[in-house]
């Protein structure tokens, strides 16, 4: 085969100016590297992403008491969002097949004979298991037998029984929350680290009930989490939260809600509009770096073509076509540039390999990336090699061989 | 074999037109061995240039082998210099990188004869001398090897004719002896040779000896070693 033998002299003639083939493929290695690390980077912030929002639950809303965080204006405790409406909504709109809800107060001091541990103390209802999808690992969790008798007992999470107990079974001893002596019944399973950094095991959870009267004396909650039916009528379901509290919170028209409803969609957004900055500005790094490194083949393969200009005259004289000569050099440029991008993909990976270690980023190794940046190396090489290729195709024979 | 008839070349240098080839008439049968001779800037290269296909005339026609070669492309030149034509040339022309033998099978590289490449370039390599010398690079011989090595090219692909531009001029007289030898014994094999030299102990050597001047054949004349009539 024709084709297959003036390969091998594509190839050969690569091998023979090693340090010039190195000096090509040198920018299609460094953006082909980079673009390996990022969309790689990129697909695994996003696998973790979707993975903690189905954890959270994609079938999921939350209704947080207060309208969120206005710069200029003074934080004040929203008080409106009350046990009543968590009620309501369970019983008005139909998609909801659940509520929890609750009141959460940040570094909270647990104490256990001398030693304090700072968590979330959790205030809900026994439901709250099954919404957050959290279950006990040891012990119990509470009842609504519990419930009505305002009992003071909790359950704490892992790291608060790290903290306090160590290897002593917690089960049974008696803690301290604020002055507040609370038994504890049981320990939830492990959650690990939240995207947000936050620590998922710090947290004690008790009574709803106990926690409204005994511990924070107030009739407001924090949050409501809601599980729906159908998680497709969600935008529906979310309209009719709103319309609904709107209405028990007496707010008129023009008048702003005093609540702030979550859903897993706007928790996905504010995720990837992270990594959508950060990949953006490494896909132009990326970009430009390929472009450099075209730049570089195209002008060392016009170097290429007048040094070579003696071998491109005999070529044709025994019978090299100018397409013939144009094909080898184009074979040329986008095997350099293929090599060059199969070494930016080891270089890339090995990267990856370092930045998953130090960094503790999330990464995703997936062929899509490694295809998508072999192919943009191969056409860069191609881009890069037709113009010296199609110089060397038109060169006189007679005066390449002067 | 070769039937050129009225050929004019002109080049444009600027705005100065220059004739280097004038109504240039000339017909070489199959087996023979002829010379050119020219003082330089004569057009004697380029005779040669477009007799090897690597030119094309401005007028005139070239038939060669039954084949009109004034009216071809770029391709069909090509094809013709890849399966007709070797080429030899004064300073060698060798790819330094390659080894003998791959040199040698360079013509084959662009043919459909499928040989099989080191098998026919060793063979070749044999007939010149140069069994020993297969897989040397071309600055580890000797000028007249290197010359040896490209006339195994010339000839690698079986070609009709072999054109040789001063194939002795960069060589010792020696080297330049076994060049001439090794052409007398492809002239015996039926090789039709044109060599175009300024060295008229080479071009005695040869059986018919055209002269140039001026772009126009001055004389065209048959040497002793030949007893037939010139043809024309």
């Amino acid at each position: 085969m024709r084709i297959l033998r003036m390969s091998k002299q594509a190839l050969s003639a690569m091998a023979e100016n090693k340090t010039r083939t190195f000096l090509m493929m040198l920018g299609v290695i460094i953006g082909v590297a980079t673009l390996t690390v990022i969309a790689s980077a990129v697909l695994g912030a996003r696998a973790e992403v979707m993975s903690k929002v189905e954890k959270w639950g994609l079938d999921q809303i939350s209704v947080m008491a207060g309208a969120g965080r206005k710069p200029g204006v003074p934080q004040t405790v929203p008080t409106t969002l009350k046990v009543e409406d968590a009620q309501a909504m369970l019983s008005e709109i139909a998609n909801i097949k659940d509520v929890s809800p609750q009141i959460n107060r940040r570094d909270f001091p647990v104490k256990y004979g001398s030693k304090t541990s700072y968590g979330v103390l959790i205030a809900a209802n026994p439901n709250w298991v099954s919404v957050w999808s959290t279950p006990p690992e040891t012990g119990r969790f509470f009842h609504e037998e519990d419930t009505g008798k305002l009992a003071r007992v909790a359950v704490i999470g892992m790291t608060v029984q790290k903290d306090l107990f160590q290897d002593e079974d917690p089960i049974g001893k008696q803690i301290l929350l604020g002055n507040n002596p609370f038994d504890v019944i049981g320990v939830l399973e492990a959650r690990g680290t939240a995207a947000t950094g936050v620590d998922m095991d710090s947290r004690v959870i008790i009574p709803l009930s106990t926690g409204l009267k005994r511990v924070f004396n107030q009739d407001y909650l924090f949050m409501i989490k809601t599980v729906l039916h159908d998680s497709s009528k969600m935008p529906q379901t979310v309209d009719d939260v709103r319309g609904l509290l709107r209405e028990r919170h007496n707010l008129k028209p023009g008048i702003e809600d005093d609540f702030t409803i979550v859903t897993p969609t706007q928790v996905m957004n504010i995720a990837s509009k992270l990594s959508t900055t950060f990949s953006l500005f490494l896909i132009l790094v990326t970009v430009i770096s390929l472009v450099v490194g075209g730049i570089v083949i195209a002008n060392i393969m016009f170097i290429a073509v007048n040094d070579r200009q003696a071998e491109i005259g005999i070529r044709r004289a025994v019978g090299a076509r100018q397409r013939d000569i144009l094909v080898q050099f184009l074979i040329e440029a986008v095997s350099v540039a293929a090599i060059g991008g199969l070494l930016g993909v080891v270089l890339g990976l090995i990267g990856l390999k370092a930045l998953s270690g130090f960094m503790k980023l999330p990464t995703a190794i997936m062929w899509q990336p490694i295809v998508l940046a072999l192919l943009s190396a191969i056409i860069v090489g191609l881009m890069a090699g037709i113009q010296p290729a199609k110089k060397a195709a038109n060169l006189n024979p007679i005066e390449a061989l002067r | 074999m070769i039937e050129v008839s009225n050929l004019s070349k002109t080049f444009q240098k600027d705005d100065i037109e220059v004739q280097v080839l004038r109504d240039v008439s000339l017909t070489i049968r199959e087996g023979e061995f002829v010379s050119i001779m020219a003082p330089s800037g004569m057009g004697k290269s380029t005779l040669l240039n477009i007799l090897g296909c690597l030119d094309k005339s401005t007028e005139g026609t070239y038939v060669l082998d039954g084949f009109p070669v004034h009216d071809m492309d770029d391709d069909e030149l090509s094809r013709t210099r890849n399966e007709k034509i070797g080429f030899v040339f004064q300073s060698f022309h060798l790819l330094p990188r390659m080894t003998a033998w791959e040199n040698v099978i360079l013509p084959l590289v662009y043919s459909d004869n499928e040989f099989n490449m080191k098998e026919r370039a060793v063979q070749v390599l044999t007939t010149v001398g140069l069994a020993d010398r297969v897989d040397h690079l071309p600055r580890e011989l000797s000028g007249g090897q290197q010359q040896r090595v490209a006339i195994a090219r010339a000839l690698v692909n079986n070609p009709r004719i072999i054109l040789a531009d001063e194939p002795t001029g960069n060589l010792d007289s020696t080297s330049g002896e076994e060049v001439i030898k090794i052409f007398r014994e492809l002239h015996a094999g039926g090789v039709t040779l044109i060599v175009v030299t300024h060295d008229m102990e080479v071009a005695l050597q040869t059986d018919r000896i055209i002269q140039m001047k001026d772009g126009r054949i001055s004389s065209d004349l048959l040497t002793a070693s030949q007893s037939e009539e010139a043809p024309q």
